[in-house]
């Protein structure tokens, strides 16, 4: 199960006046949850829709599947689900989710019970009957979101699923993805929410301005930033505190969150050190633990130093 | 291909379904009921047994002509004739003036008045040798009226006038028997039982069922492509259809609908017809009244016709579409779609020029352009038959031109429907199509 499902090779494309992808390559193991992550304008959707086959790349190739075809002609193993929402809106619900499983190749009749149990899984089994336009826009979003997976396909390329959504339907919809993953089916999203990232992806790819610049599988990445980051929640004299963190030779960096903080210490540092700093200080101390990096804070890491172009290589090097 | 059916299949059933549709439909045949029954229940109303009262200052008999010939002249014929006018003569000799006035005072001219009166007639001397006859009455306005009444009148006043002159008038008025064209037309060395007023009708009404069509369901292709791209819903398709999949089973999804209300319509037209004394009776008026009527249609010039139309149609969908696809809202549409109205309008248009040499080399030229043919071919072939080489040599050329559009709009459509924001010009277009 070592095969690759997504192969990108150098992979860019211009717009007029910008460069919207630069030489981006990637690649997607069989089964698991891969995440693209970037902030916004970084590129995801374009890399996404010259995946889909919807615009053709400058440079570079994109194989699918491991099959020379477009990935148009591969539709019926791949589930879609765009960016930019759309549907028919003076279409039933049912006829609707019907006819976008039948452009995928299934057969009429097995489309209309494969969207209605879909339908009910989702809690939307009385609205079938219902137009698009009377649905609320999160309804509209899981009719959307059923469309790409009706099909059951291999390959599911999902952007930006779960903006949009209320904490409840964003639940069950991850709860769907994580489960598309677990039949052994590829599930490839992107999105700028780490939390969603983080809770779910087995790898990652970050880019920024058309640009990779993190890939590989989350536990190793954060292995990377691992070990040397220590979340603090003061009871008193978080100034004192905030005093301590400006030490280089203890800190490197620290990201202040009011009651606490996440503190990232200096190569040479270690956490014993801090910690007896801290209290020689005097700061009331309810929280000292040792963390892995979250993701958010990698994102903003990385991203952010790619942006102000600061030592980066030192922190990565680790 | 399974596919391509499926898009066909949905545009088809969301637009029967939709209430336009329904509304279309049904008022299609209201509309021929309308045009068929009305005139008739107009006739009914209007000028049936109107009251004339005859001021009559002429000495002899010439008033009682007058009133015989106004109580003779019927509406509608046998059984169901009813009688035009209802008319009193009053002798008035010298008096004629006064009589006039006190009847114009009395009755005020008008129906709600005791025993009303609808016109004064006033027949005098100098009617008879000037040609001039005074009515008064409220509906003076009505030209149809006003002609019934001096068809009546006319022949009474020359009749009199030929007595006085001491001819025979039975003699002088046959003899000046009007000469009436009967036209028959000739088909392909066969007397057929159409007038020329049919064959013109048949031509005009074929051309306008096509030009309808492109009206109301080629801008249907058009607005459905932008409606598309509005919803943002063309990023999901074209992740599983090719722009060409796409724009065929739109075209003739669309195209099916407008067989189906057009053979609604044609059918109800039918039905109408064969019933139309039935349907007349049932709105009480007269069952022999003037409506329209169908000019028979052979097999032969049908089957030119739906290919034409098919062809036609077609051709201006799969332009519609293009033009839909350069646009983003339908206002943006108004003018890119100038090119496409103006060879509709000059192919209806062309229709007058063939009539008078439906074989000339005007004719002919137009029938090689395939945007015109649909157009043109079947109104030749209505009004005179076109050999079977030429024929197929038209249906040939349209075919390639056809071919030849729907590639160019197929290219333009692919790049068109993704390409959101500012309206694509002209300059925009050539490049897309030159793209691979």
């Amino acid at each position: 199960m070592n095969d690759v499902v997504l192969q990108v090779d150098g992979v860019t494309k211009r717009f007029s006046g910008h460069t919207a992808v630069k030489h981006l390559s990637m690649q997607v193991p069989r089964g698991g949850i891969f995440g693209l992550l970037g902030p916004n304008g970084a590129g995801k959707s374009t890399t996404i829709r010259m995946i889909m086959n919807i615009i053709l790349p400058d440079e570079g190739k994109i194989n699918v599947l491991g099959s020379p075809s477009s990935s148009r002609a591969l539709s019926s193993r791949i589930g879609y689900l765009p960016e930019e929402r759309g549907l028919y809106p003076k279409m039933r619900v049912l006829d609707q989710l019907a006819f976008l499983a039948e452009v995928k190749g299934i057969a009429r009749s097995e489309a209309k019970a494969k969207a209605a149990a879909w339908l009910e899984r989702l809690g939307l089994g009385e609205w079938k009957l219902k137009k698009v336009q009377d649905l609320s826009k999160g309804m509209q979003q899981k009719v959307q979101f059923i469309s790409a997976l009706i099909h059951e396909p291999e390959l599911v390329i999902l952007d930006e699923p779960f903006s949009g959504l209320d904490p409840v339907n964003s639940q069950v919809m991850r709860e769907v993805v994580i489960e598309m993953a677990r039949q052994g089916r590829t599930v490839v999203f992107s999105t700028h929410i780490m939390e969603h990232a983080e809770q779910m992806c087995d790898r990652i790819v970050i880019i920024a301005r058309g640009e990779k610049i993190v890939d590989g599988a989350l536990s190793d990445i954060k292995r990377q930033f691992g070990g040397n980051h220590v979340i603090v929640a003061f009871t008193k004299n978080a100034d004192r505190a905030m005093r301590v963190f400006e030490d280089k030779t203890l800190v490197s960096k620290v990201s202040d969150r009011g009651a606490s903080a996440e503190v990232t210490l200096a190569p040479s540092a270690d956490s014993d050190t801090l910690l007896a700093t801290l209290v020689k200080e005097g700061v009331g101390l309810s929280r000292f633990e040792l963390s892995e990096a979250s993701l958010q804070s990698i994102f903003i890491e990385k991203v952010g130093l790619e942006a102000a172009v600061a030592p980066a290589k030192e922190m990565s090097g680790e | 291909m399974n596919k391509v059916f499926a898009v066909i299949r949905r545009e088809f059933i969301e637009r029967v379904r939709t209430r336009a549709f329904l509304i279309a439909t049904l008022l299609g045949p209201l509309f021929f009921i309308g045009i068929s029954v009305l005139p008739a229940l107009l006739l009914r109303r209007e000028s049936v047994g109107r009251r004339v009262v005859i001021v009559n200052t002429t000495s002899g008999d010439f008033g009682a002509r007058i009133e015989a010939a106004l109580a003779a002249a019927k509406k509608g014929t046998g059984s169901e004739a009813v009688a035009k006018y209802k008319p009193v003569r009053i002798d008035a000799a010298s008096r004629g003036q006064e009589v006039r006035d006190s009847l114009v005072h009395i009755t005020g001219l008008s129906k709600q008045a005791e025993g009303g009166v609808d016109g004064i007639l006033i027949v005098d001397e100098s009617g008879i040798t000037t040609g001039k006859l005074t009515y008064l009455g409220a509906n003076v306005g009505s030209p149809r009226d006003m002609d019934d009444l001096r068809q009546v009148l006319n022949p009474v006043v020359i009749t009199e006038r030929l007595r006085r002159a001491g001819v025979d008038p039975v003699v002088a008025m046959g003899a000046a028997t009007p000469l009436a064209l009967e036209t028959r037309k000739v088909s392909e060395g066969q007397l057929t039982n159409e007038s020329g007023g049919a064959t013109f009708a048949l031509a005009y009404g074929m051309s306008f069922i096509l030009y309808i069509a492109l009206l109301l369901y080629g801008t249907q292709v058009m607005t459905s492509v932008i409606e598309e791209k509005s919803n943002r819903i063309m990023e999901v398709l074209m992740s599983s259809l090719t722009p060409f999949q796409l724009l065929l089973g739109k075209v003739v999804g669309v195209g099916l609908v407008s067989l189906l209300q057009i053979g609604i319509w044609t059918t109800a037209a039918k039905l109408l017809r064969d019933h139309q004394s039935q349907i007349m009776r049932a709105f009480g008026a007269s069952g022999d009244a003037a409506g329209f009527s169908l000019p028979a249609m052979s097999i032969e010039l049908l089957a030119v016709f739906i290919t034409f139309f098919v062809l036609g149609f077609l051709l201006y969908s799969a332009a519609y579409a293009a033009v839909g696809s350069m646009c983003n809202t339908v206002q943006e549409t108004q003018q890119a779609q100038m090119p496409i109205m103006l060879f509709i309008i000059f192919g209806l248009m062309s229709m007058f020029a063939l009539l008078n040499e439906p074989n000339g080399s005007l004719a002919k030229a137009l029938s090689l352009v395939p945007p015109l043919a649909p157009f043109v071919v079947p109104v030749r072939y209505s009004i005179a038959p076109i050999p079977l080489p030429s024929l197929l040599l038209y249906v040939a050329t349209t075919i390639l031109g056809l071919l030849a559009i729907v590639w160019i709009a197929a290219r333009i459509y692919r790049v068109g429907i993704l390409s959101y924001g500012k309206k694509a010009s002209f300059k925009d277009m050539a490049r897309w199509i030159r793209a691979s």
